[in-house]
C-alpha cells in the first residue's frame, strides 16, 4: 500500500541531503508540499497520483536547491561552484584573493620596519613595544579588507582610522616603569578594543544593528578558529623546514624567528578572515558545533567542582592567578553560550540546549559568587594593584553578561519575552566590552602611573 | 499567453507585498492567490517565490511566523512590516509612471 506519510519523509531527507536548505526552508517547502497533495485528493485524485504530480510541480530537488543557493549570496562557496560562469562573482574573489596576499606581505613588512630603528622582534629590549604594537600591525589591513569590500564611504574610513591612529599614538607615548603592569595590560586589552573597533568594519551600515552585530560575533568565532588552524600550518611547515635543513647542516631558525613566523601571523590572520567572510551559512559553521560538543562536557566538570568544593568545605584558595582562573572559565562558559545562541534560529522553539545553557550559566554563576566573596576580602586587605583591579573588573562585566543572559533565559522560559531579546541584550553589550577594553588599554596607566 | 521571465522577476516583489498587504498568508496560498489574480497568466514556481520571501525578510520589509492552521499543522505566514508598505508605496508609484507611459504611446498611436 502506498504510505503517504514514509513518501513525504523520504522526500524532505532527500532535499536534507542536497545541502543549501535551513531546517526552516525544509518545514516550510514541506508544509507546501501538503497543501498541494490535500489539494489535489480533495479534487479526485488518489493518494499516490497526488503525491507524484505535487513533487513535480515544486520541481526536482536539484533545481530547488539551485534557486535556494542563488538567493543565498551568503553562501558564497557554493555560489563559486554552482555557478563558476558569474563573472561579477569570479572577478571579485578574485580581487579578494589579491587583497588577502598583498595585505599579507604588507602587514608582515610593516612588523619589520621597526627593525630599521633597532627594535629587533625577539630581542630584549623590544618585547614591550611589539606586545603593546602587535594588534595596530594587522587589524587596520583588515578593515580595509572589508572598507574595500563593503564599499564603505570615505566618513567609515576616516572614523575607524582617526580611531586606530589615535589608539597607535596614545600607546605609544605613554612611558612604561618597572614591572610593566600597565603596559602589559594595555597590550593584552588593546587587541581586543580594535577587534570591536574593525567589527564597525565588518559590519559596515549594519554595526548599529542587531543582526550586523550577532554576524560580527558569528564572524569572530569562525575566525578564531580558522586562524588557529592556520597557525598549527604554519608551525607545521617551520618545523618542516627547520627538520630538512638541519639534514644538510644548515641552521633554518633565524628564518623560521624572523621571516617565517612574522608573515605567517599576519597570512594566518588575513586568510582566517577572507574565509571567514566568504563561509557565512549559518548551519556549518564549526564555532557552534564545537560549542555544542563541550557545554555538556563543561557543565559536568562545573557541577562536580561545585558538588567536591560543598562536600569538602574548601573554599577556593584565592590569589590573583586563581581570580584570572576564574575569569577564563567565565570567558569559556560565554562563548559556549554564545556560539549555541549564534546559530540559533530566533523562532525556534525551545530545545535541549536552551535548558543547558540556562543550567550552565547559572553552575558558573554560583561558583563565580563563591569565588568572589573569597578574594574581595583578600583584594582589599592587600591593597590594589592593575593586574587585580583587572581581573576583578573582567570577572565583574562577563559576570554581568551572564546574569543578563540567565535572566532573560528565564523570562523566555516563562513565556514573558521572545528569544530576540536574548540576541539583543547580548549585541549590546559588545558596547559593555568596548568600553571596558579601551577604559583597560587607555586609562589603566594613567590611573597607576604607568607603572 | 506566456509572460517573459524577466517581467515575472520584475513584479515579484509589488505583487508579494500588495498581496500580504491584504492579508498574512503563506507560500502555497500567494502561489495560488497570484494565478486568480492574473487569470491563470502568472504562474510563479516555489523555487522562485519562497527564497524571493527570504530576501525580503532579511531585507526587514515582512516578517514570518509559524502558526498552526485549521489543519493541525504548522504553516509560515507572512506579514508585512511598515518598511515592506513604505517599498510598497514607492514600487507602486514606480508602475504607475511604467503604465501611464506605456497606455499614453498606445493610445496616441490609436488615435493617428
Amino acid at each position: 500500500m502506498f504510505d503517504l506519510e514514509r513518501q513525504i519523509n523520504s522526500w524532505s531527507d532527500h532535499l536534507r541531503a542536497r545541502g543549501n536548505f535551513t531546517e526552516t526552508d525544509i518545514r516550510e517547502l514541506e508544509s507546501h508540499l501538503r497543501d498541494e497533495i490535500d489539494d489535489l485528493i480533495s479534487s479526485g485524485l488518489a493518494a499516490d497520483e497526488a503525491f507524484l504530480i505535487s513533487i513535480k510541480r515544486l520541481g526536482n530537488a536539484d533545481a530547488l536547491s539551485n534557486e535556494y543557493a542563488k538567493v543565498n549570496t551568503d553562501n558564497l562557496w557554493k555560489h563559486f561552484m554552482l555557478d563558476p560562469v558569474n563573472p561579477e562573482a569570479g572577478r571579485q574573489n578574485r580581487r579578494d584573493i589579491t587583497m588577502v596576499v598583498l595585505f599579507a606581505f604588507l602587514a608582515g613588512t610593516l612588523m619589520k620596519l621597526p627593525e630599521l630603528f633597532g627594535l629587533k622582534l625577539f630581542a630584549t629590549g623590544s618585547e614591550l613595544f611589539y606586545v603593546r604594537n602587535l594588534s595596530l600591525f594587522i587589524l587596520p589591513f583588515v578593515a580595509v579588507f572589508f572598507f574595500i569590500k563593503r564599499e564603505a564611504e570615505t566618513r567609515t574610513w576616516t572614523r575607524i582610522f582617526a580611531a586606530f591612529f589615535a589608539a597607535a599614538v596614545i600607546i605609544n607615548i605613554f612611558p612604561s616603569y618597572e614591572p610593566h603592569h600597565t603596559a602589559l595590560l594595555s597590550g593584552l586589552h588593546l587587541p581586543l578594543f580594535l577587534w570591536l573597533v574593525t567589527g564597525a568594519a565588518y559590519s559596515g551600515k549594519q554595526w548599529q544593528s542587531q543582526m550586523g552585530r550577532m554576524n560580527f560575533i558569528r564572524f569572530s568565532g569562525e575566525s578564531f578558529i580558522y586562524g588557529f588552524l592556520v597557525m598549527a600550518g604554519v608551525a607545521v611547515l617551520g618545523l618542516f623546514i627547520m627538520a630538512i635543513f638541519q639534514s644538510i647542516g644548515i641552521d633554518a631558525e633565524r628564518f623560521f624567528e624572523q621571516y617565517l613566523i612574522i608573515y605567517g601571523i599576519c597570512a594566518a590572520a588575513m586568510i582566517s578572515i577572507y574565509l571567514a567572510d566568504a563561509k557565512r551559512s549559518i548551519v556549518e559553521n564549526f564555532a557552534p558545533i564545537l560549542a555544542k560538543i563541550f557545554s555538556p562536557l563543561f557543565l559536568v566538570t562545573m557541577v562536580s567542582f561545585l558538588a567536591v568544593m560543598i562536600a569538602t568545605g574548601q573554599s577556593p584558595f584565592m590569589e590573583r592567578e586563581f581570580l584570572i582562573a576564574f575569569d577564563f572559565m567565565l570567558g569559556m562558559i560565554l562563548g559556549l553560550v554564545l556560539y549555541v545562541i549564534s546559530a540559533r534560529d530566533v523562532n525556534q522553539p525551545v530545545n535541549l540546549f536552551d535548558y543547558l545553557n540556562l543550567v550552565l550559566i547559572l553552575t558558573a554563576l554560583v561558583i563565580d559568587a563563591v569565588a568572589l566573596s573569597a578574594i574581595l576580602f583578600r583584594l582589599t586587605a592587600f591593597g590594589i594593584t592593575p593586574n587585580k583591579a583587572a581581573a576583578l573588573g573582567e570577572n565583574l562585566v562577563l559576570l554581568g553578561n551572564l546574569a543578563g543572559l540567565a535572566w532573560l533565559y528565564i523570562g523566555y522560559f516563562r513565556k514573558r519575552l521572545n528569544f530576540a531579546r536574548l540576541e539583543k541584550w547580548q549585541t549590546d553589550y559588545l558596547n559593555v566590552y568596548l568600553v571596558w577594553t579601551g577604559f583597560v588599554a587607555f586609562l589603566f596607566p594613567i590611573i597607576f602611573k604607568f607603572v | 499567453m506566456n509572460v517573459s521571465k524577466d517581467l515575472i522577476a520584475a513584479s515579484v516583489t509589488p505583487l508579494l507585498l500588495s498581496i500580504l498587504n491584504e492579508s498574512d498568508s503563506y507560500g502555497y496560498a500567494i502561489i495560488k492567490r497570484v494565478k486568480e489574480m492574473s487569470d491563470n497568466e502568472l504562474i510563479w514556481t516555489e523555487g522562485m517565490l519562497y527564497p524571493v520571501l527570504h530576501r525580503l525578510e532579511e531585507q526587514g520589509l515582512i516578517e514570518s511566523y509559524w502558526h498552526k492552521a485549521e489543519t493541525g499543522r504548522q504553516r509560515k505566514y507572512y506579514r508585512i512590516k511598515r518598511r515592506g508598505l513604505e517599498e510598497l508605496e514607492v514600487q507602486k508609484k514606480q508602475w504607475e509612471v511604467v503604465v501611464a507611459a506605456l497606455a499614453k504611446t498606445w493610445t496616441d498611436r490609436g488615435n493617428s
